[in-house]
């Protein structure tokens, strides 16, 4: 306990501390919350390590875009195109919210393969780090699983013949490719039920899975750390510095790097 | 008992632990800063994606007239149409494609799920056959020019997805006036009459005719068919039997459509000069 | 209680305040449905309280209890590893030691539990694919709609509860007559390659359609086979694959006539055709989807075909 009166400022520190702390002592989050945050990463990162961060910032975009939409989507042969076209020229900044909806997807992969051709490029797929590029290429297979199921919603010319092609694609497969098909359509052609199938699957089951796998890739990214970029002089793991202080030159996004001979 | 690989891996990522512990920035707010720049671009550039795609379609901005972007929606669906070109977005061209090159039946297998399941099983399983603990790029030129081929021919097929051409008989119907002008026989009426009949007969599926039609690989321009002075028997006995006039050629035989149709066929082709 | 203890005084386990909330509770049902019920319930609850303050304010050892260590229970819920509260051990004959059976019984129950809600979840997502689902007969009009010899694009929907989405086209001859019956080719228009609807290679009389209800019939002049835009597969007019990626015949329809109209049945694949018209051999498979091979080594691949 304090035996002198706190300043003003600890005063001021101690007040807006308090929900915090009333929240630590009962959860234990705010020192999770506090390890994310405050956690240490190589000094020498660099702009393409954005790139994982950006696929999820994206990913959030859809869903929060697609949780919207749900309200306004009627999952339903004859009311689909209907609704599609009630979100798009009646509701206030429906064309919006479907917009980004339709081309937050694209973003999404394009960042996805993005992402995953820096890490390859970075050898950030080997020791430790093989688990997570195992995640990332489930997550990739679910992102174009969301692609291909969302496609049918509008339910217009090119969402149903483009999804009768693509589910009799997935029909060719050898041994299981007709029961494969069958399951997509929920019959032996697509009737009523192929729609609410799509989107149960697009809505539910696919996101739900990205969501998990998202969480177990994020706890290998924070559990296993970030690599410094491979050309950088000074990347973590090869040990410390020379002289044991590091001069200031131009690399890396938080701190230059050494030059040191050879390497 | 460890092997002397691991035994190293091991080590070096302890070493890693004690850099990043003793060099490393915390996360918030070196690192975080960049990831939110980058998240801000990411949102911008959806947002202004679907700005354009509303805003640059023609008139009041509802209905199927395309922009920039493409159409806002197609007409309803129709189960059954036979006026119709499935395509599916456009992260799927490149497998769109790949059904284009894969044209025997017997390898059809191949193009839908052979070549994407073998893709995605080699990408899996890329950290269990990429051994080497070799980061440096100057120092990997297998898994350089594997990337390098990866994207080329990803971006290849894709684009090569994007341009390819289909034959609706009913878009191409509209196109025949502009064909005659651009050839020079608006007044010959059967040459004319030959042309509406190649926009619905189904010629345009494998051939290509004044920027229009399927590009079957193997399928020859007819655009300028006539400056090769065939002659219209030639034409008409072609058509009636491809392989007889042409040994070894894939094209089926058009002799349902009757003699009368035949020559108005044979004198389109013939008259079709090549564009003036 | 004793000022000079200094054990706090706990009462012992009992089932008295439990019996005295039962009393309670009936006895407020019993408010509302029936005032037999509430005397029941005021019956049970006076004769709880009893209890219950009986034992409360009795001095015997019941009324004060040991204060427990948390570290070593006394009581018989968490078998002890060793020591004299420790679970006994099993006698030699013994078979189902406690703590074994306990695990077994929770994972056994917990997997029943699991099967109970997954199976019809799941059985209901999957079953469509292996149910046999019922075809109707469609009606596509009066016999005199198809003249002899040339085909008429006939659409029709082949599910009327469906609604639209059960849409479906077909082209449709007639041959004339085999054996005193009229014959028909009736060919699916789904190419049998992935699916894209496929063109029939000729003219179209669209002035001449016909709409009998919900069915709509376009002849044409005359064709000279099908095409597919999507993939460049040709077909011939008995539906034989001449060019392209198709794997095998386009799909037919079989057909019956019932009061001078044309019904259509079933769908069924076929391999190929030999012949044309009427006499025409046409080799039937089981419908299978486009891209599947029906004969040849690659049909090998799809030993099983869900019942259609």
């Amino acid at each position: 306990m304090a035996t002198r009166r706190l300043t003003r400022q600890e005063q001021l520190q101690q007040t807006i501390m308090y929900p915090v702390d009333w929240l630590e002592e009962r959860s234990g989050l705010v020192g999770g919350l506090r390890y994310f945050l405050f956690r240490k990463v190589p000094g020498d990162i660099n702009w393409f390590q954005t790139l994982g961060s950006a696929t999820l910032t994206a990913f959030i975009v859809q869903a929060l875009t697609g949780s919207i939409l749900a309200m306004y989507y009627k999952p339903d042969p004859n009311s689909a195109y209907p609704s599609i076209q009630h979100i798009t020229n009646d509701v206030w900044a429906g064309w919006l919210v479907r917009g980004m909806h339709r081309w937050g997807a694209s973003v999404f992969i394009i960042l996805m393969f993005m992402h995953m051709g820096r890490v390859f490029l970075f050898g950030a797929y080997k020791y430790p780090r093989e688990l997570n590029w195992i995640l990332g290429v489930l997550l990739l297979a679910m992102g174009l699983g969301e692609g291909f199921t969302g496609y049918l919603l509008p339910w217009d010319q090119t969402a149903y013949w483009a999804t009768v092609v693509g589910i009799n694609i997935n029909g060719t497969a050898p041994f299981l490719g007709p029961f494969i098909a069958q399951f997509l359509q929920g019959g032996t052609a697509i009737n009523p039920d192929t729609l609410a199938r799509f989107y149960a699957i697009h809505m539910l089951m696919i996101p739900g899975a990205i969501f998990a796998l998202i969480g177990l890739h994020l706890y290998l990214v924070i559990r296993l750390g970030v690599t410094s970029p491979p050309w950088s002089k000074e990347a973590a793991g090869t040990g410390p510095s020379p002289n044991g202080r590091v001069t200031k030159t131009r690399r890396g996004l938080m701190r230059p790097g050494t030059r040191r001979n050879g390497r | 008992m460890a092997s002397d690989r691991i035994v190293e891996r091991r080590r070096v990522f302890q070493q890693y632990k004690e850099d990043v512990k003793e060099r490393g920035k915390p996360f918030y707010p070196y690192a975080m800063w960049h990831d939110t720049i980058m998240s801000l671009v990411v949102v911008c550039v959806i947002i202004g994606l679907a700005i354009v795609w509303k805003y640059s379609t023609p008139g009041n901005h509802i209905g199927t007239e395309p922009g920039w972007l493409g159409k806002l929606y197609d007409a309803p669906a129709d189960p059954g149409t036979i006026n119709f070109v499935p395509r599916p977005d456009w992260y799927f061209y490149l497998l769109f494609y790949l059904l284009r090159i894969f044209k025997w039946p017997e390898s059809v297998i191949l193009g839908t799920i052979g070549l994407p399941t073998l893709f995605l099983v080699l990408l899996l399983a890329v950290p269990f056959y990429d051994l080497r603990a070799e980061r440096r790029l100057g120092r990997r030129p297998v898994a350089i020019i594997a990337a390098i081929l990866v994207v080329l021919s990803m971006g290849i097929l894709t684009y090569k997805g994007a341009t390819a051409k289909e034959a609706l008989g009913s878009e191409l119907k509209a196109l025949v006036p502009k064909w005659a002008a651009d050839e020079g026989y608006t007044g010959n009426k059967q040459a004319v009459a030959g042309a509406n009949l190649f926009a619905v007969a189904g010629c345009a599926n494998c051939h290509t005719y004044n920027g229009a039609g399927g590009q079957y690989p193997g399928a020859p321009n007819l655009t300028a068919e006539g400056a090769k002075n065939k002659g219209i028997a030639f034409q008409i006995a072609h058509l009636k039997c491809p392989a007889c006039v042409n040994p070894g050629s894939p094209m089926p035989s058009f002799t349902g459509l009757g003699d009368a149709r035949l020559k108005s066929l044979a004198t389109f082709l013939e008259a079709s000069k090549g564009k003036k | 209680m004793q000022p000079h203890d200094e054990h706090p005084h706990v009462p012992g386990p009992s089932l008295w305040p439990v019996g005295f909330a039962v009393g309670i509770v009936v006895l407020l049902i019993g408010l509302i449905v029936s005032w037999y019920i509430a005397g029941l319930g005021a019956l049970v609850a006076l004769a709880f309280a009893f209890l219950w303050v009986r034992d409360l304010t009795a001095g015997t050892p019941l009324a004060h209890a040991e204060e427990v260590p948390p570290e070593s229970p006394t009581g018989a819920a968490i078998p002890a590893p060793e020591g004299g509260d420790a679970m006994p051990p099993s006698e030699p004959e013994e078979r189902y030691p406690r703590s074994k059976f306990l695990e077994l019984s929770t994972l056994g129950v917990g997997g029943v539990i699991g099967g109970l809600v997954s199976a019809p979840a799941i059985g209901f997502m999957v079953a469509p694919a292996f149910l046999k689902q019922g075809v109707k007969d469609h009606d596509i009009g009066p016999l005199t709609d198809y003249p002899d010899g040339k085909f008429v694009v006939a659409t029709f929907m082949s599910d009327k509860t469906q609604g639209e989405v059960s849409r479906r086209t077909a082209f449709v001859r007639s041959n004339g007559q085999l054996n005193g019956q009229p014959s028909f080719t009736i060919i699916s228009n789904h190419c049998a390659h992935l699916g894209c609807p496929v063109q029939p290679n000729g003219p179209l009389e669209e002035q001449k359609k016909k709409q009998l209800g919900d069915v709509t019939l376009i002849p044409t002049v005359s064709i000279a086979g099908f095409g597919c835009p999507c993939h460049g597969g040709q077909y011939d007019t008995e539906g034989n694959r001449t060019a392209g990626p198709p794997v095998r015949a386009l799909d037919r329809y079989s057909f019956s006539i019932r009061n001078g109209h044309l019904f259509l049945g079933k769908p069924f694949s076929v391999s190929h055709v030999d012949g044309a018209g009427a006499s025409a051999k046409i080799h039937k498979w089981t419908l299978a989807f486009p891209g599947e091979h029906v004969n040849g080594i690659e049909s090998w691949l799809y030993p099983v075909q869900p019942p259609h």
